[in-house]
Order: structure tokens, then sequence, then C-alpha cells
């Protein structure tokens, strides 16, 4: 039963990980964009909206040329990532869903997923992907 | 022409000013009252008491003189401005004149109507002259005759007349000058003819509607339409947003107008009005401009209203508008320095939306393959092949949400079979419950899919996101509408979903090891575009346009093509020559029109040929 209760101790950390970050990433992103670049490791990927970017300076730099956000976060999940896809490298997927505005811009529901490792002492995104759920074609 | 209304004046509009008439000329009572009415611009100022005072004694003496009058009725007019106190130490002095909100005076003239009408405005147009005597809304009602004046300085002079003019009839003329403007009963008839009148007033070429002095407009004077009455000026926005939008420049120079409280969105009604005119007004409050605050002014006119007075200096007037339109380069026809913005100020732009983002084009035909297989199998009645799909030690969970403002409205259908599999931690705080919503190992998590509701997925609503792709593991994201079938309700709901997948290489091919998967409703304008018949789609890059593969699954266009080298094209071409017999041409036709996806090219090839539809001339050699 020890791979149960290491399974459960995993599954707590994702969870309280992922609540910790979620946090200090949408403050981040909507109030010290300019720190946005330490949350990513440095050749992590980025898809905004499908606008990819690779690189943590070229991902701050996309985040900072958007117009000022307000992210609201509505429902949050996350669980460990399979050892053998990470060769043992402690990793979580988090994915996330609530309500951004730019701006003065009506309210938009998005949704957003993000792969958390700890190559160090400090979380890092190795990629996320952001899509706000709106018609494709204009 | 007179108007009914004015019969039952009790009823209409400017009730308070109606009432200090109603005060003035009714019954006279004693009162010692100073009376914020009668005196308002005096209120509370000690000196003008002696004033008060003396009117009331006045209004006494006009009492007795009225009293000692017999019950002439024709008398007690004449005899308030008799002769007899012209030698009175104390002269008749007009009643002051209360200044209303809207500029607008009231003229009544009791007995007005024993005199003819041009005799009457000769008499009054010399006495207020050299002042310009504009009478608006001229009517008669019984013996009395009533108009409206639009300036203070004539309604004063028209005040101060008050029983100074013998008449030729050896009576004094009377004249009761209160605060007041016109009624105006807005219908459609009406509405129309402002609408041809502002038609001739705009500029199409510029886009301009010039409303100067619109009350004054030789057509729309038989009935009374001053902009600044609330009625009218919603009726010419109304008018404004039905017809002509997108309005750049708008003169509303002369209009008397005071207040724009009662505008609502302005900026949703002219939302290009860049140039504002509004010279020679009563704004006698800068807030009242907040109305159109959200307008990208550029050039607004302000000269000649109130409000400029209080401004001692000008940088300070400049600045305090330039608060209300950042934009503003022009203020009073003067040219201003363009704002000096912040770097960090700027206001950002939103990138377009892309369908598809592949950090690697090598993990293209993985995607797509992995996508196709996935969602056949998901759409259909049994689930269970999915097992094949997963990892042994597979983990999946589950969160929904409605949509913002789309929550659970009667309009929506409600997404109450999600709900208890909902784990959402921001609400799902317990360890225990949080690890029994994660699905652990392929059993559990196929068997949690075989009970979703049965559903068929809108691939061409597909978006997909690569953004993880070394040889241990792929992160997959899939968004896309779904149709829930066998619902209960009339039409099935149209669900938005959002899933991420980590993929692990397994044998020769891939299985899920993690998922995420969140569903909410679609938004309505995502559900008008869910399920539409591909009308030819464009191809999502520099690909020549499909040719006759009209059958070729529709999931094509939903990525990029991969970058594909000549030499490996040549390879396919020659692969599907021989596994097919077409000709060289037609080889290299079939794959293009299907991307150069080897295995596409031959499905369709397969389809067709299986139909007859492949042309002989494809296999000439």
């Amino acid at each position: 039963m020890s791979t149960d209760s290491e399974m459960k101790a995993k599954i707590d950390q994702a969870c309280r990980v992922a609540e910790e970050f979620t946090k200090l990433y949408y403050e981040t992103i909507d109030k010290r964009r300019h720190l946005m670049s330490r949350l990513y490791l440095d050749s992590a990927v980025s898809s905004w909206n499908g606008n990819g970017i690779k690189g943590h300076d070229r991902i701050q730099q996309f985040i900072i040329d958007l117009p000022g956000s307000d992210h609201t976060m509505v429902t949050l999940d996350s669980q460990p990532i399979l050892d053998s896809a990470t060769a043992g490298l402690l990793t979580f997927m988090v994915q996330t869903s609530g309500i951004v505005k730019y701006q003065d811009k009506t309210p938009k529901t998005f949704q957003q997923n993000f792969i958390v490792t700890a190559p160090g002492d400090k979380w890092k995104i190795v990629s996320d992907c952001f899509r706000i759920q709106e018609r494709l074609t204009k | 022409m007179p108007k009914p209304k004015y019969n039952n004046r009790d009823s209409g509009g400017d009730r308070d000013f109606q009432n200090v008439q109603e005060f003035r000329g009714g019954d006279r009572r004693v009162t010692f009252k100073p009376g914020g009415n009668r005196y308002g611009n005096n209120k509370g100022k000690n000196k003008d008491w002696s004033n008060a005072i003396r009117s009331h004694l006045e209004e006494e003496d006009i009492d007795m003189n009225i009293g000692s009058s017999s019950g002439k009725a024709n008398f007690r007019l004449n005899k308030k401005g008799k002769g007899g106190r012209q030698g009175s130490p104390l002269p008749y002095r007009p009643k002051f004149l209360q200044e209303g909100p809207t500029g607008w005076y009231r003229v009544i003239i009791p007995y007005g109507q024993r005199y003819e009408k041009s005799f009457l405005l000769k008499l009054l147009l010399d006495s207020v002259a050299p002042l310009p005597f504009m009478p608006v809304e001229w009517q008669t009602n019984g013996h009395t005759v009533l108009f409206f004046v639009d300036e203070r300085k004539v309604a004063e002079k028209l005040n101060a007349l008050d029983r100074q003019v013998q008449m030729p009839n050896g009576f004094k003329l009377f004249l009761k000058v209160f605060p007041g403007s016109p009624e105006v009963i807005m219908d459609d008839k009406i509405k129309e003819r402002i609408k041809v009148v502002m038609a001739k007033r705009y500029n199409l070429a510029n886009k301009a509607l010039d409303l100067t002095k619109f009350h004054a407009d030789p057509d729309l004077q038989d009935v009374f339409c001053g902009l600044f009455k609330p009625v009218v000026f919603n009726a010419v926005l109304e008018i404004i947003e039905e017809n002509i939008q997108d309005v750049v420049a708008l003169c509303l120079n002369d209009n008397r107008l005071s207040v724009f409280g009662f505008l609502k969105k302005v900026h949703k009604k002219m939302p290009s009005l860049k140039i504002l005119h509004l010279a020679k007004n009563r704004i006698r409050d800068i807030k009242q401009l907040d109305a159109f605050s959200e307008c990208p002014i550029q050039d607004i006119m302000l000269d000649g209203n109130p409000m400029c007075d209080k401004f001692k200096e000008k940088p300070l007037y400049v600045s305090e508008i330039r608060k209300k339109f950042p934009k503003c380069i022009k203020l009073d026809g003067m040219d201003l320095p363009p704002p000096i913005g912040f770097d960090i100020a700027h206001e950002g732009t939103i990138p377009d939306v892309q369908q598809t983002f592949l950090c690697s084009a090598e993990g293209e035909a993985i995607v797509r393959q992995f996508l196709e297989q996935y969602f056949a199998i998901y759409d259909s009645k049994n689930r269970q092949p999915l097992l094949e799909a997963y990892h042994e030690n597979a983990t999946f969970s589950f969160t929904m949400a409605y949509p913002y403002g789309l929550g659970r409205d009667k309009n929506v259908s409600w997404l109450t079979w999600y709900q208890t599999e909902n784990r959402n931690l921001t609400q799902v705080k317990d360890l225990n419950r949080r690890c029994k919503l994660l699905k652990q190992g392929k059993l559990a998590v196929v068997s949690f899919l075989q009970d979703m509701p049965e559903t068929q997925h809108d691939i061409l609503s597909f978006t997909v996101d690569l953004t993880v792709f070394t040889p241990t593991m792929l992160c997959l994201t899939v968004s896309g509408m779904f149709k829930e079938l066998k619902s209960v309700l009339k039409s099935p709901p149209i669900r938005h979903f959002f899933r991420t997948l980590v993929i692990v290489p397994a044998g020769s091919g891939f299985c899920i090891a993690n998922e995420e998967l969140h569903v909410t409703n679609a938004t309505p304008e995502q559900a008008k575009e869910a399920f539409k018949t591909p009308t030819l789609p464009t191809p999502a890059s520099g690909t020549a346009a499909p040719p006759s593969t009209p059958e070729a699954s529709p999931v094509i266009h939903t990525l990029t093509p991969p970058m594909i080298d000549n030499n490996a094209k040549q390879e396919m071409v020659n692969q599907i020559a021989l596994k097919t017999g077409m000709n060289v041409e037609w080889s290299i036709k079939c794959l293009e029109g299907n991307d150069w996806d080897f295995m596409r090219a031959c499905a369709t090839f397969d389809n067709l040929q299986s139909r007859g539809a492949v042309p002989p001339e494809a296999f000439v050699k």
C-alpha cells in the first residue's frame, strides 16, 4: 500500500502547488508582468490563443504587449504527470478556467493549462496553453 | 400654433415654475416668509431683505387696491398699476426674474388677446430693441397670450415692462414672465420631421452633422424642437444611432444646452465621434461633458458657455478638458500640444486567434492521427476501444463551469450531469475527495468515459496546441465543440470542451498518460458556428486548394500542413503511385488535396475508387 500513500501524497502536493502557483501566476500577469519570465523555464513554450512563443524572455515580452488584464479563476484542476513521461522529474499538469477582462472590454471566458516542474528549488512552467472561449471566425 | 396642452397647464412639464406662477398670479396672500421661490437668487443675502419686505408691502398694497375696486374684475388688473401710484415714494418695481435651468422663459400677457397680434408684436419688438425679439410658440388661451423667449436679457426687459406701457384703450399692459420652456410631445410624426431636417443638415462626405440653432430651423417653425429638451435630444440621438452611427463631427452650437445627464451610452450611439462643437450653450458645469467622455473626441468647442468663465487660467481649463477627453488635440479652435503620455501606459493589442499551434512540425502527423482515431471512437456508441489509447496507469480528471454571463438560466441547457464529477480544486478541498475524483488506471478512466453522455464532436471547431514534443512526452491541448446526443431536450445541447493530454510513446504508437477535461456550454456565438457543413474550406496555408476530393475528412484543415521537403514529397508520390496505380500527375493531385498526408491521401483514394469516382485518365501512364 506504500505506492498508494505515495500517490496520495503526490496528488496532495499537485493540488497544493497548483493552488499556490495559479494564484501567483494570475497576480503576476495582471499586476507584475515584468516578472513573468521568472515563472517560466528558459526554454518554455507558450501558446496564447494559438500564437506560439518560445523562450521565457519572449513570453514575458508577449504578455507585456497584451492589454492590461484582470483574471478571475473559476475552476482549477491538477494532477501529477506519470513518471515515465518526465523521467522521474516531479511534474504536474494544471488546468484552469475563468474569466478575463482586457482593459474595458467585456469579460471573456478562458481555459488554460500549465505543465509545471521543479528542476531546482523553484517551480517553473514548462509549457502553457491559453485559449479564450470564442468563435474562431470573425 | 396653440397647443391643447396649454388649456391644462397644471398637468404639463415645468411644474415647479407653474407653481411659482400660480402662486404669483393667483389669490394674493399676506406672508412674511421671504420665500426662496420668489427670490431664489437673493436667498440668504441679508442686504436684500429690504427689497423683499418692500415687495411684500407692495403686494399688500395691491390687495387693498383690489379690495377697493368694488369687484370689477377688469379693473383689478388695471388698478394694480394705477396712476395714483406713480407719485408714490415707492415706485413700481418689477419682481425679480428667477433664473430657470433651461434659460427659457414663459411670457404671459393676460388680456393680450384684446390687442392685434401685430400691434403687440411691434410694441414688444420696440421695447426690447436693440435686442432681437423672437417669440416662440405664440399661443392664445381665452384672453391670455402666451409665448416663450430664450434670452434672459429679453426676458428681463419684458419683465421690466410689466405695467409700464399705457395701451390705446387706456389700460396698462400686463406682462408676467417666469422661467419655463415650451412643451414638446414627441411622436413618430415629429420624429420623422426631425429626421428630414437632420438629413438636410448632414454632410455625408465629412460625416458631419450640423445642428446649430436647431430650434430655429425654418423647417421646424410650427413645432418646437429645442435640443435642450431631453425628449428632443434623445430623439435626435436615436435617429443618429439608426441612420448615421459613423458620424464623426457633431455641431451643437447655440442650442441653449445646459445639462446632458439624460443622455445614455452616447459612445455606443456615436462610436466614431471625434469632433464635438458645443459653443454658445449654457453649460455651467464641466461634469456635464461626462456624457461624451467615452467618445474618441479630438476636437471640442466650448467657447461661450458659463463653465469656461469658471477657469481663471487657461492651462487649468485645458488640463480639465484633457482629463475628460485625453485624445483632445483641439480646444475652442486652438491646437493643443499633442498629449505626452507614458511609455508604460500603452494600450496593448490582442493578437488574432490562431486555430493551431505546433511547437514541432514533426508532431503534426502523430497529433492528427491520434485525434482522428481518438474522437472516432469517442463519438461511437462503444468507447471501450479507448482502453488502447490510455496508459496502464493513466490518470484523468474532470472540471466544469458555465461560461461567463451564461449561468444556470432557463435558456441554458444545464450541465447538471457533469456537476457531480467536477474536481474543481477551488471547491473540492478534502484530499480524499480530490483523490477519489482523480480517475486512476485506464479501466477507471475508460469506464468513466463510457458513462459520459453520447457525443458528436465538430472537428472543424477544434483548436490544437502542441506545446511539448520530446521523445518521452507530448503535451497536447484540444478545444472545440460537441453535440450531446440522446438529450431529452428538443435540440441537442452544444458544449465546449478543453482537454489537456499528456501523451507518451507506447510500443510502436502512443498512449495517454494524463488527461484533464473541462466541459462548459458553447456561447451562443460559438454555437452558431458549430456543425456548419464545410463549404470547401480554404487550406490553412499556401497549399493548393483541394481538387476533386470533397470526401476528404474535414480534419485536414484544422492543422497547418507540416513542412515537408521535396525529397519526402517525391517519395510519397512514388509510393502512392505504386499503391494506387495512378499516374504521377494524379498522385500529386491526390497528395496535394490532402495536404501531403500520405495516409489520408490513401484513404481518400480508396473512398473514391470504391465508388468508381476516380476518373480513368488518372491511370493513364
